[in-house]
């Protein structure tokens, strides 16, 4: 077993030796990837027991930065991916990173669902309400913080997705908000959600610098708003109420929304090493056919 | 008289009649009598409830080899009344259907409870018909409906000469029924014994001393099951080691799921029905990723959409069994109908060239076997591996020794793993290392010393993203370098029956194999030699060891159940040889005559082409809805 430093310096090292990190400097990804490198480091988690799956674009890229395993599939997948490494192997950390896009327009049917199934699986949302690697299209958070009474809507530009409101009445167990601008404060939010018993869902407010000129860390740092400590996230009324209270304030809460975990079955890791595929006994199979 | 020799259609409405509980206990009981059934024809309706469905079935006391021709000796038509689907038809459905194709000197037994149906045609033709009031039976004289189906077992039997003393009836019926308690027993026996007296009295008022057909057990010690491809494919899954199977409802790969989660569990596995298409695949590549043996599975249009999964896993190198159950295409198409119409959309379908091994089982024993290939390939090229089967072997049933299981075994092989020791020693491990064979020994996520990273962006050996232009090439040739080492080590050779010499050469792949056998037969009695070379290895082509065997023959003509003859296509582009074809897509299997009609249409006519029913009329005038 490695020592805390020795841990602490796995995960600060970038996975990619020659590898230059490809987000634009100031980009909001930075501090999700601080935030996870001190989650990981304060939970001493080993690299090898890490399993990070990255979304497509710009956000998917932080799978190769940090240590750890890490795939990167199709756009919207992750979370279904994230699903079969869990279900398979329930003791490694299966932690699927993506972007709003990823998640909420292509991926939405393995969001809602993965809220439902509760596969003990960290999702973060690195959320930046634009689709950046190509170059700057809505997606489906686009719009936050506008004033909604004051838009017009139409097929073409309808509003935003919340997804905290999206995970609480899909049945997630575990809802949360953090600021990539604030890492520290991220770290523990991350900390909790890898904590927790269940499928976490963090929507992580990561600005685009480049395509998104109105969620600025200006705006954020002014919308952003710690939730008070003596929210009871286990109540799940109080949650959504939280939600209404700081929407009519036009804030944003940041900290932990909504934790309920939900009792389940038991899974063990599947047999997978030679050793443990033996020829079966075909009998309990055969027998309804005779 | 006929002896155990018979093809035998039992037809009614979908649900309502139990066309399929009539089938399931003759297959079960006559296997038990040691005799060999396969029904592999499936005539059911995508709808629930309402629609004429048929099931033949072939028993004979030799293996049987094909389904043979739609002629049938003994016509069983359960419907008591209307067909909701043909309303002017009271209780003559099925008879109309399929009267037309019963044998002379064949046999008719429908149920009479609604009156009797005219049928001078079919006794023009020496066909003894047996009006049998089942359900008046049922209902007036045992007060329970549903016995019916077993007045007809019982009626059959009699009609068969076969288990007269209610041997094997009784037995099934006990297994059935016992925990209802003996009173259901003993009204289904004695439904059975109505249906004998009935046709006795038939038999006597005709005055026919028997009927000409006569089925005779034949005890053997030798333990057999009576058992679909799609069972036989689950077993042959899970003894190869699967352990995670993720689908979504599709007709005909429903069974597979529903298998799997009856079974997988007790293994140590797990089944997922997947929240659609997408996720199923996703889940059972991510339960790959994570070192489990894992496959998917569904048919034509749930392929279509796993088609940029299965660029994914290629390109990630991952090992994932993909299962297509083939049904008739385009689009949503004939859900219940049997083709051969994904072979171009599991070769070809994905953005890029990528790695893949396409295999497809020729028959219920095969839909066994070739799971164990199929996971050792998967495992040993990290690609993916399809198994391109069908509705016709998936719900097909067929008896088949339970000793042939257990002697089929195949030793499961991991393909390369890298283990702590070997991080060790070889100082770090990268999971795209460029080899001469292309396969780069994978990393069990969780082994202590080392993490991969896979990427389906195109990537180095490390698995970082890359565009440039060398590594590019080198990883693009390393991962389609499997495909050179698949064909040189484990490739399995067209099976060919005969020799190609100078003579015409039928070639098929997937089910048609023993079609194309009897059909072989059938030309060599009429005096034209023709060789079988059948394929269950497609894809990549394995043309070295294909094309000096067509070189020797006077045609190549390639039989598949598509319209544009997709394997045909493959076999000229490699072979570089003009392959003519004889293709069927009405829906139907291949019939023997087909083949031999159509081998006709080519050698004398010198056609290129010929499509099975070209001469019938282009579109009939009236055209009953519903199988024929």
């Amino acid at each position: 077993m490695a020592t805390k430093p020795a841990i602490a310096k796995i995960w600060e090292e970038n996975a990619t030796p020659r590898h230059r990190i490809q987000w634009c400097p100031g980009c909001g990804d930075f501090g999700v990837l601080a935030g996870v490198k001190m989650a990981l480091t304060q939970l001493e988690l080993t690299p090898s027991g890490v399993f990070l799956i990255g979304g497509i674009g710009c956000s998917g890229q932080i799978r190769n930065y940090l240590n750890g395993n890490g795939f990167h599939g199709t756009h919207g997948g992750a979370l279904a991916y994230a699903l079969g490494v869990k279900m398979a192997n329930p003791e490694l950390q299966v932690i699927a990173m993506a972007g709003d896009g990823d998640t909420l327009a292509i991926g939405m049917e393995n969001f809602v669902h993965a809220c439902r199934r509760n596969a003990e699986i960290v999702l973060i949302i690195m959320n930046n309400g634009v689709y950046g690697l190509t170059k700057g299209q809505n997606s489906p958070t686009a719009g936050l913080g506008r004033d909604l009474s004051q838009m017009e809507f139409s097929e073409e530009s309808p509003p935003p997705v919340d997804p905290l409101r999206l995970a609480l009445v899909s049945g997630a167990t575990f809802a949360a908000q953090s600021f990539s601008g604030d890492p520290k404060h991220a770290a523990e939010v991350y900390i909790e959600a890898i904590k927790h018993p269940g499928f976490a869902m963090v929507n992580d407010f990561s600005p685009c610098v480049t395509y998104n000129k109105f969620n600025t860390y200006e705006w954020f740092r002014e919308h952003g708003e710690h939730i008070p400590e003596g929210h009871d996230a286990s109540d799940f009324k109080k949650a959504w109420a939280l939600l209404d209270e700081f929407e009519a304030r036009g804030k944003l809460p940041l900290g932990v929304v909504y934790r309920h975990p939900r009792a389940k079955k038991e899974a063990k890791r599947l047999p997978m090493w030679p050793e443990e595929l033996k020829p079966v006994d075909l009998e309990p199979m055969i027998k309804a056919f005779r | 008289m006929i002896v155990n020799r018979l093809k035998l259609l039992v037809g009614g409405v979908q649900l309502r009649d139990g066309v399929t509980t009539v089938t399931d206990v003759l297959g079960k009981i006559f296997t038990r009598a040691g005799l060999y059934t396969l029904a592999e024809e499936k005539g059911y309706a995508s709808t629930i409830y309402g629609a004429h469905q048929f099931d033949p079935m072939v028993t004979s006391d030799q293996p049987v080899i094909s389904h043979a021709d739609d002629l049938i000796d003994v016509l069983v038509a359960l419907e008591f009344d209307v067909n909701p689907d043909a309303p002017d038809q009271p209780n003559r459905d099925t008879i109309l259907r399929h009267g037309g194709k019963v044998a002379d000197r064949g046999i008719l037994l429908y149920d009479s409870s609604a009156g009797t149906v005219p049928v001078r045609d079919l006794e023009a033709r020496k066909v003894k018909v047996f009006p049998l009031p089942a359900r008046t039976i049922a209902q007036r004289d045992l007060k329970m409906e549903v016995v019916k189906n077993t007045i007809f077992v019982g009626a059959l039997f009699r009609v068969l000469e076969f288990d007269m003393d209610q041997k094997y009836l009784r037995q099934l019926i006990e297994e059935r029924f016992l925990r209802k308690g003996q009173k259901v027993v003993d009204i289904n026996l004695e439904a059975a014994r109505r249906g004998m007296d009935a046709i006795e009295k038939g038999l006597t008022e005709q005055g026919w001393k028997d009927t000409g057909y006569r089925l005779e057990p034949r005890p053997t010690s030798e333990k057999r099951a009576y058992i679909s491809g799609t069972d036989t494919l689950c077993m042959g899954a899970i003894d190869a080691g699967c352990r995670f199977y993720a689908g979504y409802p599709i007709t005909p790969a429903s069974g597979i799921l529903e298998f799997m989660e009856q079974h997988l569990p007790r293994y140590g596995g797990r089944a997922l029905q997947g929240q659609n298409e997408r996720e199923s695949i996703r889940a059972a590549i991510g339960a790959a990723l994570a070192g489990v043996r894992s496959a998917t599975g569904s048919s034509g249009p749930g392929i279509s959409l796993k088609v940029e999964e299965i660029g994914a896993a290629a390109t990630t190198e991952t090992a994932i069994v993909i299962i297509d159950a083939m049904r008739a295409g385009p689009s949503t198409g004939m859900p219940t109908k049997s083709e051969q119409g994904d072979l171009g959309l599991v070769c070809f379908g994905a953005a890029g060239d990528i790695p893949r091994i396409v295999l497809a089982p020729a028959t219920t024993e095969e839909c066994y076997t070739i799971m164990y290939d199929a996971f050792n390939y998967a495992d040993k090229y990290q690609c993916p591996v399809f198994v391109l089967t069908d509705l016709t072997l998936m719900d097909g049933r067929k008896t088949i020794p339970e000793d042939f299981f257990t002697r089929s075994r195949v030793r499961i092989d991991r393909g390369a793993i890298v283990r702590e020791e070997d991080i060790r020693k070889a100082g770090g491990y990268k999971r795209y290392a460029i080899t001469d064979h292309g396969i780069s020994p994978r990393l069990i996520p969780g082994t202590p010393g080392a993490v991969f990273k896979a990427s389906g962006a195109e990537h180095d050996e490390h698995g970082f993203v890359t565009t440039e232009a060398a590594r590019r090439r080198a990883m693009m040739e390393k991962r389609m370098r499997k495909l050179e080492t698949y064909l040189a080590e484990d490739v399995r050779p067209p099976q060919v029956f005969g020799k190609p010499d100078g003579v015409p050469v039928l070639v098929g792949w997937g089910s048609s194999k023993t079609v194309l056998l009897d059909a072989q037969a059938g030309l060599q009695k009429a005096g034209t030699a023709v060789c079988v070379i059948h394929f269950s290895h497609l894809w990549p082509f394995p043309t070295a060891v294909a094309k000096p065997l067509f070189d020797k023959a006077s045609a190549v003509i390639v039989c598949e159940q598509n319209f544009v003859g997709q394997f045909a296509d493959v076999i000229q582009q490699h072979c570089l040889i003009p392959a003519r074809r004889i293709v069927k897509y009405n829906g139907r299997p291949f019939y023997p005559s087909d083949i031999i009609r159509g081998v006709r249409e080519i050698v004398r006519n010198g056609r290129q082409i010929y499509r099975v029913g070209e001469e019938g009329p282009v579109m009939p005038a009236q055209v009953t809805e519903g199988d024929m």
